[in-house]
């Protein structure tokens, strides 16, 4: 029994070194291991070999039958570099990507934002891009014919409104509607008459920020407003308050973050003007406040890397779909 | 303005580097954008910023002033000409007929110039700071603007007629010729200078070509006056014509200024055009006083505005440096004079704000406010966009940000611009209509991602539209979502071919959007707008409310844009799909029992609506229908022609009991045969 076993093993070997093709490796298979194949048959012997062989047969057969298998297996594995491709499994294809859509920059941008004042308790509220004189002037303590117009130029409507240079106008909307406490922020469009480039255009998007009550003071504007740009910018980020003018707060601050080797102005802001509480009669001996007012577009260029604003608005989708 | 610091030094020590006193400075308010380095002569300049509330700032002498302030180092005077021992020019006089406009004029007859070199020093700082050397009077008078803020204005004495300056408004339709050449016509509020005869000069503006100091003048009527600031900027604005002197009258200049700068330019003038005889100072009117000379001020504001305690004798110094009068007034109250340079100081926060800028706000503490947490409300329709655009952009569907400002190209005057709100000042392209819809901004991107190769162009915006219904109230702005389809729906991939945007992609946008917001119960109407194909148009409506109007872009503003594909567009009023939207969405539980679902095939004419057909079959459901939906179209093949195949499947559930299945195919039945004779549809496929 056991000679016929290493007969049919040597036999296999020779065979085994002519297999060509995958279906001269299924005829080789089939031969020895197929129902009548030539080590089955000889299993089906292993009942007449004596109780004392068989156990030793009996291993015999079995080591061969896996060193068969093997290199059966071992053929397959090999079989698409000589033979004719096997269908299978492609993991290297490209997977079926739904369309791409995007929220457009700026607008994601503001919700960041919004995100950050929000996490600190401030409210978003919106108010109209069509103001009055009152709202966007003279409540704002910018007085007729002065020179402080003159950072304000204003598109102005037929019938006597005009588009708010400046969304500072919703502070005045929100003070006249609600009492004290307030911590409001205000994200939206405006408008000033500018020549469109690289840096301007005649539309754009700011977001006014505003808190009052009876005790803020100005330590506590420079502490929300670093701990702003902290958390937008980054913890390392490093800034400076600058004094500036605006008609609407005193004192009034511009905030430079460094950029590079110099700084970059990022944030208006101060403490709410007095007559600014007067128009919206609320009581000055009792009522403090801050507004800030920043710039979107600048803000998402600085972070972004974008040199020319007019990306936002042409609305490109190479430029839509990067972010 | 160009500052440069070798003249700064006349005045205060510039302690090396000068970089330093530029930061100092910018961090004192007075920004300097910019230094430059200057060769022969060597020096440095200071481009600065100055804003509208600091005048004083807009000379040499204003800026050594707050650069003393800031180092706390002495200021040195400019070298005056003492004005004494001298006689009025004999028959010359001054008249002010416009008080408002011109407080205070004042003037001295110079003769007999003997030089007209102008010196090096003088050329060299004028032209460091971007001014011309034109000759020694002009040269002069250009230096004591720059040097000490006061425009002068320098007239031939000999072309003065009638050795009489007048300061009034301009005679009706009156003329005048400017110094730069031009003629203009002076408007009634302007106000000139003039002699026994005609205007000389527009006040605090321009002077006039008739009265121009030229290489031949020998005798000078120099000019030094305030000149109301309200006044000056209207004639700057209405003529457009803008000086030096009329940036510095029109944001006031320091009343002691018009003295000190005509006493600066005498001096000048006696030293270098060494004139034969110089007349007394002749003059009229006040110079103006400040409206408040004096502020009570209570020194804990201090710390209740800034949130730091600075130390009563600080701020005392503080202010003092700053050329203010800070005498205690009573317990913790200064009172503090005002000198005629800073009539922006007039309330006690403004001295706050000058206090904190010269302590440094990097000084002051950084602290987060501690209070009563407030409850942070949510707007609703924030909330909506939220969901809106998020849904949007998942979907495939790109933002965009667009212009509010758009021409009337593509629309109609009457049907879409007539209750629109116009721009009276348009930039630009007239671009002076606030825009009434979307679609046209949205065809000019569509446009430009077409020219820029794209194929599949889906993009959606969320904005204002706005329109003036009553011409005397206030406009409205409605809150709109626009969608703009082009293209591929999607591109060919390895396992799914292209296929073309269709109407009813859009509408399936649409349709989601409404129903996510929890309004059910939509119906549909044709609509026509002037910007819809014909026939191709409609409006969602719940209950009486539409919501929303869709439809195809007509061919002619395709046409327009260049647009060779088919444009859907949509736009769907957020205000008012928040006002029919559920806040708060109830569970709804499902029914318990099994639904059977039996299919309908139906050959119609082309012309019945699948619409109805949903309808009908449901109004015959007997509440055991809980969905109908119309799983395929065709036509051709088998389909006779001017007929189409509708494929419905229907879902027979009751919500109180298992249905029987002979019951559902009875019902089915019963459908199916109304059908068949009320729209003479027929099984056959």
């Amino acid at each position: 029994m056991k000679d016929q076993i290493n007969l049919v093993e040597k036999e296999a070997r020779e065979d085994l070194s002519r297999i060509d093709s995958v279906d001269s490796a299924e005829a080789f298979r089939v031969a020895y291991l197929g129902k009548k194949g030539k080590l089955t048959e000889l299993f089906k012997k292993l009942g007449a070999v004596p109780p004392e062989e068989k156990k030793a047969v009996g291993a015999e057969l079995n080591r061969v039958k896996q060193w068969l298998e093997s290199a059966v297996e071992e053929f397959r594995q090999k079989a698409p570099k000589t033979g004719a491709p096997l269908e299978m499994f492609d993991e290297t294809l490209p997977g079926v990507r739904p369309t791409q859509g995007s929220i457009h920059l700026l607008q994601q941008t503001i919700q960041e934002i919004s995100g950050i004042f929000s996490r600190m308790g401030f409210e978003t509220v919106e108010g109209p891009e069509i103001e009055t004189e009152f709202h966007n002037f003279t409540a704002l303590n910018i007085p007729l014919d002065h020179p402080s117009r003159d950072a304000f130029d204003t598109f102005y409507t037929t019938h006597g409104q005009l588009l708010r240079s400046q969304t500072s106008t919703v502070q005045i909307r929100v003070m006249k509607e609600r009492k004290p406490p307030l911590k409001i922020i205000a994200p939206g469009r405006v408008y000033r008459p500018d020549t469109v480039d690289a840096s301007h255009s005649f539309m754009f998007h700011q977001i006014e920020g505003l808190m009052v009550d009876d005790r803020v003071t100005f330590s506590d504007l420079k502490g929300v407003l670093h701990l702003f740009l902290r958390e937008l910018f980054g913890s390392q980020t490093k800034i400076r308050f600058r004094p500036h003018f605006f008609p609407f707060t005193e004192p009034s601050v511009e905030i430079d973050i460094q950029w590079g080797k110099g700084w970059l102005e990022i944030l208006g802001a101060g403490s709410v003007d007095p007559n600014v509480f007067k128009e919206v009669k609320y009581d000055t001996s009792v009522v403090r406040g801050f507004a800030f007012g920043l710039g979107v577009e600048r803000i998402a260029m600085l972070r972004h890397g974008i040199n020319d604003i007019r990306h936002f608005y042409e609305n490109d989708l190479r430029f839509l779909r990067q972010f | 303005m160009r500052i440069s610091t070798n003249w700064l030094k006349d005045f205060v020590e510039l302690a090396p580097p000068v970089a330093r006193i530029a930061d100092r400075l910018t961090l004192a308010g007075l920004e300097v954008k910019k230094c430059e380095q200057l060769t022969q002569p060597s020096d440095t300049l200071f481009e600065i910023e100055i804003t509208s509330n600091r005048p004083d700032w807009l000379s040499h002498f204003g800026v050594a002033r707050e650069i003393a302030a800031v180092e706390n180092i002495s200021l040195k005077n400019p070298v005056v000409d003492s004005e004494a021992g001298r006689t009025p020019p004999p028959g010359w006089k001054i008249q002010i007929k416009d008080v408002a406009g011109c407080p205070y004029y004042t003037g001295v007859l110079i003769e007999g110039i003997t030089e007209t070199q102008t010196p090096d020093f003088i050329v060299n700082r004028l032209l460091a700071c971007g001014i011309r050397s034109i000759n020694l009077i002009v040269d002069i008078t250009n230096y004591v603007l720059l040097e000490v803020g006061q425009p002068l204005h320098a007239f031939d004495a000999d072309l003065i007629r009638g050795k009489e300056i007048v300061v009034r408004k301009p005679k009706q339709g009156e003329k005048f010729a400017l110094i730069n050449g031009a003629q203009i016509e002076l408007k009634p509020d302007d106000l000139v200078i003039a002699d026994s005869d005609r205007a000389v000069a527009l006040a605090g503006v321009m002077g006039g070509k008739d009265s121009e100091i030229s290489d031949k003048t020998r005798n000078v009527f120099l000019e030094s006056a305030f000149f109301n600031p309200g006044r000056v900027r209207k004639t700057s604005r209405i003529h457009q014509l803008s000086s030096d002197s009329s940036y510095r009258f029109e944001r006031r200049v320091d009343p002691e200024g018009v003295d000190l700068g005509r006493s600066r330019a005498l001096a000048l003038i006696q030293k270098y055009a060494k004139p034969r005889y110089m007349s007394a100072v002749i003059k009229a009117g006040e110079k103006p006083q400040l409206d408040v000379k004096t502020v009570h001020f209570r020194i804990e504001e201090v710390k209740q505005v800034l949130g730091v305690e600075i130390k009563p004798s600080q701020i005392a110094s503080i202010l003092t440096r700053l050329g203010l009068d800070a005498k205690p007034h009573s317990e913790g109250v200064l009172k503090v004079g005002i000198p005629s340079f800073r009539p922006d100081l007039t309330r006690s926060i403004d001295l706050i704000e000058e206090i904190a800028r010269i302590y440094g706000y990097e000084h002051i503490p950084e602290t987060l406010p501690v209070r009563e947490p407030l409850t942070v409300g949510e707007s609703p329709r924030l909330v909506l966009e939220r969901k809106v655009r998020n849904f949007l952009s998942g979907a495939g569907l790109c933002e965009t940000v667009t212009f509010s400002l758009i021409s009337e190209d593509g629309l109609d005057p009457v049907k879409d611009l007539k209750q629109a709100v116009q721009i009276v000042n348009p930039l630009q392209h007239g671009l002076h209509w606030m825009r009434p819809t979307l679609v046209t901004s949205l065809l000019t991107v569509i446009q430009k991602n077409v020219n820029a190769g794209a194929d599949s162009i889906p993009l959606f915006e969320v904005a204002n539209v706005y329109s003036a219904p009553d011409a005397h109230k206030h406009p409205v702005e409605e809150r709109v979502c626009a969608i703009a389809l082009y293209g591929k729906k999607a591109a060919q991939t390895w396992l799914d071919a292209a296929r073309a945007v269709t109407f009813y992609d859009l509408k399936g946008y649409v349709e989601a959007i409404l129903k996510s917001a929890g309004c059910a119960d939509l119906c549909v109407a044709k609509i026509q707008k002037n910007y819809f194909a014909e026939g191709i148009a409609e409006e969602l409506r719940t209950w009486q409310t539409p919501l929303a109007f869709l439809g195809q872009v007509s061919e002619e503003l395709l046409k327009k844009w260049d647009l060779k594909e088919p444009v859907y567009y949509a736009e769907i009023s957020l205000e008012k799909l928040l006002a029919q939207s559920q806040k708060v969405r109830l569970f709804q539980e499902w029914p318990k029992y099994p639904a059977i679902e039996r299919d309908l095939s139906l050959v119609v004419k082309g012309l019945v609506k699948g619409g109805d057909l949903i309808t009908e079959i449901r109004g015959m459901g007997q509440g055991l229908i809980r969905d109908v939906e119309l799983f395929d179209l065709f036509r051709g093949k088998r389909v006779p022609e001017g007929c189409k195949n509708l494929a419905f499947r229907i879902i027979y559930q009751s919500a109180e009991r298992t249905l029987v299945s002979d019951e559902v195919q009875k019902l089915h039945d019963k459908i199916a045969q109304t059908l068949v004779q009320k729209y003479q549809a027929s099984f056959q496929i």
